[in-house]
């Protein structure tokens, strides 16, 4: 087992953890009922979600500034983390408002910037995918992704800007019981635990691919590099 | 009830999907990376 | 030759090309009035619903006129190539984009001239300043926006489906500040004030950015 599947099992294992305690420790919502324990993935999706396209941004804005390979690498791993995040929170939620609201959207500010979000960093894919790889793909995608992160401040803050039906902040104005609240930082520790590892073990795909197709290295032509390896113009 | 059973398994089947096909597919590379040399 | 002059030589090159070819402007125009036309069968426009209706109608006809227009301005090929010419020279990247994307804006803003007064004629709703205000300052950052997208999506495969996808998004805070305004503007309650100055917010914002991602994108 290589150290990925290693980090891989123990990310899984923590959040098998966190599934018990979401479903034994925590208290049953009074008003909610068992539906309420949706929130504790569903939000720590969200943040796991911000926390990789932050990982997209930051490694836009470094790739901009120096040109080097792996900090677009990152940016890729992460834009496609976030994607899965993304719509990871966004099915949670749909499943949680067709119980509590009794439709699966509506077009509040919560819902449709986070939907936007998942829009733009599915843009930025698309780039990548359609672009010249190499210099080009990674400096266009770097712009996008570094545009597309202002709607995180907007998502996040879309509750107490506007009003809306999704919920307010209660994690941020401390109104959930304590049980609760240990249950949700523990899983929220636990799902951004499992992003890294995953943006990890995405970032290592992409260095073996980028080495595979000689994405970054500035001639295209290979020559022989070890015994019985391929040697001459190779496009 | 059944809402909450459904959302949690389609998070279980895409973030666990996505980790076995990642980790299979880095595998895939390593071993072929690895290969000619 | 300083910033300014370029970009205004760049506005003008474009301009003086289009003048010349008119394929644009008569099109978007063309564009617009259909939309219209077609709002109005499609929504059953009656002179109670109209008010509420029109500025939905103005900002779809606006937005799709103005993916048109923006991204004509990275797209032909000629221009790949005069754009290639344009960056060897030692004028700033920001300069030509700030040149193209003024050009492009004020295509843009001769259709608006034709859909704002058709927009009265035939919806019934008041053709005021505040309305043309809030139109006009909402296109500023709609362009800057819009023409980097262009230039981003100019040299990536499948860019017509591209160019929607990634300017959209960022569209959204001009459509709903916009949206607001003339709603205000043409009788309906919410704060034309407000509105206006998000969209200037907005604008600010979103040229400053574009300004500097500029060199990024254009450069190659």
């Amino acid at each position: 087992m290589n150290r990925y599947e290693r980090a891989a099992v123990g990310a899984v294992a923590l959040m098998l953890i966190a599934g018990a305690a979401i479903f034994f420790y925590a208290p049953t919502d009074y008003l909610q009922g068992p539906v309420q324990r949706i929130f504790y993935l569903h939000v720590s999706s969200a943040i796991a979600a911000f926390g990789c396209f932050a990982v997209v941004l930051v490694g836009g804005v470094i790739y901009l500034r120096n040109e080097s390979p792996a900090a677009d690498r990152f940016a890729r791993a992460g834009a496609l983390v976030g994607v899965l995040f993304t719509t990871v929170t966004l099915v949670m939620g749909m499943l949680w408002a067709k119980t509590v609201w009794g439709a699966f959207w509506v077009w509040d500010a919560r819902l449709t910037s986070t939907l936007v979000l998942w829009i733009i960093y599915a843009g930025y894919l698309l780039v990548r995918r359609l672009a010249d790889p190499g210099r080009q793909a990674a400096r266009l995608a770097a712009v996008v992704g570094i545009f597309g992160f202002i709607d995180v401040p907007v998502v996040h803050f879309s509750v107490t800007w506007w009003r809306t039906q999704h919920p307010g902040p209660v994690i941020i104005n401390d109104a959930l019981p304590p049980q609760m609240l240990a249950t949700f930082l523990f899983t929220m520790a636990c799902t951004v635990a499992l992003a890294a590892v995953m943006i990890a073990s995405r970032y290592r795909i992409e260095t073996l691919v980028d080495e595979r197709e000689q994405v970054f290295e500035p001639a295209k032509v290979l020559v022989a590099r070890e015994p019985g390896g391929v040697a001459g113009p190779v496009q | 009830m059944t809402y909450l059973v459904l959302a949690y398994a389609f998070a279980v089947a895409a973030l666990g999907g996505y980790l076995f096909w990642s980790l299979r597919r880095l595998r895939e590379l390593e071993r072929i990376q690895r290969g000619p040399s | 030759m300083s910033p300014l002059r370029v970009a205004l030589a760049v506005a003008r090159k474009d301009l003086r090309s289009e003048w010349r070819t008119r394929e644009v402007v008569p099109a978007l125009a063309q564009f617009i009035i259909l939309a219209l036309l077609i709002g109005n069968f499609g929504f059953q426009i009656d002179s109670r619903n109209a008010t509420s209706i029109a500025p939905g109608i103005l900002w779809l006809a606006l937005v799709f006129a103005g993916l048109v227009a923006f991204g004509r301005t990275f797209a032909a090929e000629r221009e790949q190539a005069s754009l290639e010419a344009m960056l060897m020279t030692p004028a700033s990247p920001v300069a030509i984009f700030a040149g193209k994307a003024a050009a492009a804006s004020l295509l843009l803003i001769v259709c608006e001239a034709v859909m704002l007064p058709a927009l009265s004629l035939f919806f019934g709703t008041p053709f005021s300043a505040q309305v043309v205000a809030a139109v006009l300052i909402a296109t500023v950052g709609m362009a800057a926006l819009g023409c980097l997208f262009a230039a981003i999506v100019a040299r990536v495969r499948a860019r017509e489906l591209l160019l929607p996808l990634l300017t959209l998004p960022l569209w959204i805070p001009f459509i709903v500040a916009g949206g607001q305004a003339v709603q205000s503007a043409m009788g309906l309650p919410g704060s034309y004030s407000e509105s206006i100055s998000l969209l200037i917010d907005f604008d600010i914002l979103f040229l400053v950015l574009t300004s500097l991602a500029a060199r990024f994108v254009l450069d190659e």
